[in-house]
């Protein structure tokens, strides 16, 4: 999976460190307020053209550059219903979070999956080049923090299904009712 | 007029002074206009070159001439074309057609329009395989294991290569070029 | 080359600096506030603060003879303050407008300042004897979005002014009774106030960064948000300009820029280190970078174990984890300013920057 996972991730980086050259600006459009340029878009000769990297029609990063910030949106990967489902409820887990995660967007981008909004002030912050080391490692991590989850629901759901269907090959035992309890727990 | 809810009026957009009103056109060179028939029979002659086994005058005359002025079905025509000379090129030769492209008159303004079709190849065969291969596969069920996590999905050969060209590009022609493809509001 | 001589000075962004004539005072926008430091050996020593703005400050100049500063904030307001017995005294310049100030500098004749603005105009302000405060004149005309930065032609009356709608445009400032009128130049003979003497446009068309006229005022450089910089020499009123000499650079944008002579620009901005260029009518280029690669203490990387090595490479694109640049700056760099002078070429500079960083470089 590396083979094709490097160049995307350098493509990322070389973009996001381009994307994220940003200036303290205030809004044109009311008075003494200072805006996220790329989220009022009361200015359209700030926005810059967005920029698409993507590995595969399923593994996609939307850039959208302004002069005072920039919105990232991540399409995750997702192969099957079960993956959908655990990223979206992994997702969810984040945005509810939002305040906690500085560049985290409340809510995703259409079409995409998690959002993050950095504006002139994060850049001020925090060094620029370890925001993009950020993004590239939530990247990384949460394909390998799907694909961890979606193993280990096989094997729970193998398990609960080995055990389900013992009694009716080797008649009831005791056990049986607490399993069944599981087997619900995981269609939840 | 009942129907027309006053408190979500843009009203910024109805004052021709406002910011939100500037003129995007003001931004960009006189263009020449370009006609789909005459992106065509360039084409045409770049295909030729192209057949003849010199995929750097392709690539060169490619790039040279990008219909600024075209509309959606020339643009996409044209970038058929730079696409179809990208696929075509060894991944051993890139950095050398690449560093003599730059070296040469023009060069880095060439190198931009590259970095542009590259961008804008990823943005969009996105789109539209995306569509097709949603007719293709009739439906993926939930413990489905046939989608193998990793496998070359739809598109991801064709972006591979698009961005193994990226990487070698921002190599040669740095960051600037990517700020170039944002900033530039000539669209290819 | 001499190592730059640099000191942090707090952990944050410096919208723009200047210093003294005597170089011995040094003005920081910082937040909402303008910090004074002294110099006191190799260090800077915080003397004085200016407070009375009530948004972040953008922009500070220090008038190099009669010493007193100006400042301007996204508060719309600007102040001039000037020493007293008491400390430093703040008047209030009229400068009617309804959005941000972004940068503001004097005039080299220091009667008049000139304001960039959110509100898409630039008050050109000077003293009115009569009332006792600063008042402003408004150049408006061609301007379409907010003015990024302003820069003077050595004969005070013509005005540069970058722009994010991308245009740089070369405007008259001539306040009569305040100007003597000007020399004829290459610019324009007849100038009244809000002449346009020259429009400027680069086909990629990003946002202006910085504007500055060379030593003689001859040439006009700027510096836009799609890495370029771009020389216009001018030919006479009313023509075409002689020569528009465009830099296509390959590093990130530039910031700030300034004419160490007529054939040289130093540049600085996003790539956390300033830049050499050189050129002429003719054509520029980038000349190369202004830190020396020898310092020691930043070349020794640590060694790793081939496997890290390769874990790194594949799971972040990239060989080492550093957390600190290799360049002086740890972030981008906002302001680029003339130190020291001699003989009409500029021999040291001063850089701050988002990081809390002043830097001064011999060149």
């Amino acid at each position: 999976m590396s083979q094709s996972l490097r160049p995307y991730l350098q493509c990322v980086r070389s973009s996001l460190t381009a994307a994220l050259s940003l200036a303290n600006f205030a809004s044109q459009a009311s008075e003494r307020h200072n805006v996220p340029e790329i989220e009022a878009a009361s200015s359209p000769e700030v926005l810059l053209n967005p920029l698409t990297v993507s590995r595969n029609e399923n593994e996609k990063v939307l850039i959208e550059p302004s002069i005072n910030s920039v919105r990232i949106s991540i399409k995750i990967k997702q192969a099957d219903e079960i993956e959908n489902i655990l990223v979206h409820k992994f997702t969810r887990f984040l945005t509810q979070r939002a305040e906690a995660f500085f560049i985290l967007r409340r809510k995703p981008v259409k079409g995409y999956d998690i959002s993050f909004l950095i504006t002139n002030f994060h850049t001020e912050e925090m060094l620029k080049h370890k925001l993009v080391d950020f993004i590239i490692q939530f990247m990384e991590e949460v394909d390998k923090e799907i694909s961890e989850m979606k193993l280990f629901l096989n094997a729970r759901a193998r398990f609960v299904a080995e055990s389900f269907l013992t009694p009716v090959s080797h008649g009831w035992d005791t056990h049986s009712h607490e399993m069944i309890a599981d087997g619900h727990s995981l269609t939840e | 007029m009942a129907t027309v809810n006053w408190r979500t009026i843009n009203i910024d957009a109805l004052d021709p002074d406002s910011p939100a009103n500037f003129d995007l056109s003001s931004l960009s060179p006189a263009v020449q206009p370009v006609s789909a028939a005459d992106v065509q029979s360039l084409a045409g002659q770049i295909r030729q070159l192209l057949r003849g086994g010199d995929s750097e005058g392709a690539l060169q005359g490619a790039l040279e001439n990008p219909p600024y002025g075209g509309d959606e079905k020339a643009k996409e025509v044209h970038l058929a074309t730079v696409i179809e000379i990208l696929q075509s090129i060894r991944q051993a030769d890139m950095s050398p057609i690449l560093s003599r492209i730059y070296s040469a008159p023009g060069g880095s303004e060439a190198l931009d329009v590259l970095m542009k079709y590259i961008y804008k190849g990823m943005a969009q065969s996105n789109t539209s395989a995306a569509s097709t291969s949603r007719n293709l596969t009739p439906q993926a069920t939930g413990f489905s294991q046939i989608h193998s996590r990793g496998g070359g999905e739809g598109g991801g050969q064709a972006m591979s290569v698009l961005l193994s060209w990226h990487e070698k590009l921002v190599e040669i022609a740095g960051p600037g070029s990517i700020v170039r493809v944002m900033a530039d509001r000539r669209t290819v | 080359m001499a190592p730059p001589e640099v000191n942090h000075l707090f952990h944050h962004p410096i919208a723009d600096h200047s210093f003294s004539a005597d170089r011995q005072t040094l003005a920081v926008a910082r937040e909402n506030n303008v910090d004074l430091f002294e110099r006191s050996g190799s260090k800077f020593q915080l003397k004085d603060e200016l407070t009375g703005h009530d948004k972040t400050v953008t922009g500070v100049d220090i008038a190099p003879i009669s010493g007193k500063i100006v400042t301007c904030s996204q508060d719309r307001n600007a102040y001039v303050w000037e020493p007293s017995p008491e400390g430093w005294k703040p008047t209030l310049v009229l400068l009617r407008i309804n959005r941000a100030a972004t940068c503001v500098r004097w005039a080299p004749s220091e009667t008049k300042f000139a304001v960039g603005s959110g509100a898409r105009l630039v008050p050109v302000c000077y003293f009115e004897e009569e009332d006792n405060w600063w008042v402003s004149k408004h150049i408006k005309k061609p301007i379409r979005s907010t003015i990024t930065s302003v820069a003077w032609h050595p004969n005070s009356v013509l005005m540069a002014a970058g722009s994010t709608d991308g245009h740089a445009r070369v405007l008259s400032a001539f306040v009569k009774g305040v100007d003597a009128r000007p020399e004829p130049s290459a610019w324009g003979e007849r100038l009244p106030f809000n002449t346009v003497c020259g429009e400027f446009l680069n086909n990629t068309a990003g946002w202006i960064h910085s504007v500055a006229f060379s030593p003689s005022g001859n040439a006009l450089a700027f510096a836009a948000h799609d890495s370029t910089l771009t020389v216009v020499y001018p030919s006479a009123p009313e023509q075409p300009p002689k020569a528009v000499v465009s830099v296509s650079t390959q590093v990130l944008p530039f910031m700030s820029l300034l004419w160490s002579s007529e054939s040289e620009i130093i540049a600085a901005g996003y790539n956390c280190e300033a830049y050499r260029l050189q050129g002429s009518e003719q054509g520029w280029q980038l000349a190369g970078s202004l830190e020396s690669k020898g310092r020691p203490g930043v070349q020794d990387q640590r060694e790793e174990s081939a496997l890290n090595m390769f874990r790194q490479m594949d799971l972040k694109g990239k060989v080492t984890d550093d957390t600190k640049l290799k360049t002086v700056h740890q972030n981008t760099i906002n302001t680029i300013r003339v130190y020291e002078e001699s003989g009409g070429n500029v021999t040291k500079v001063s850089s701050t920057g988002v990081d809390g960083r002043v830097a001064i470089w011999a060149l």
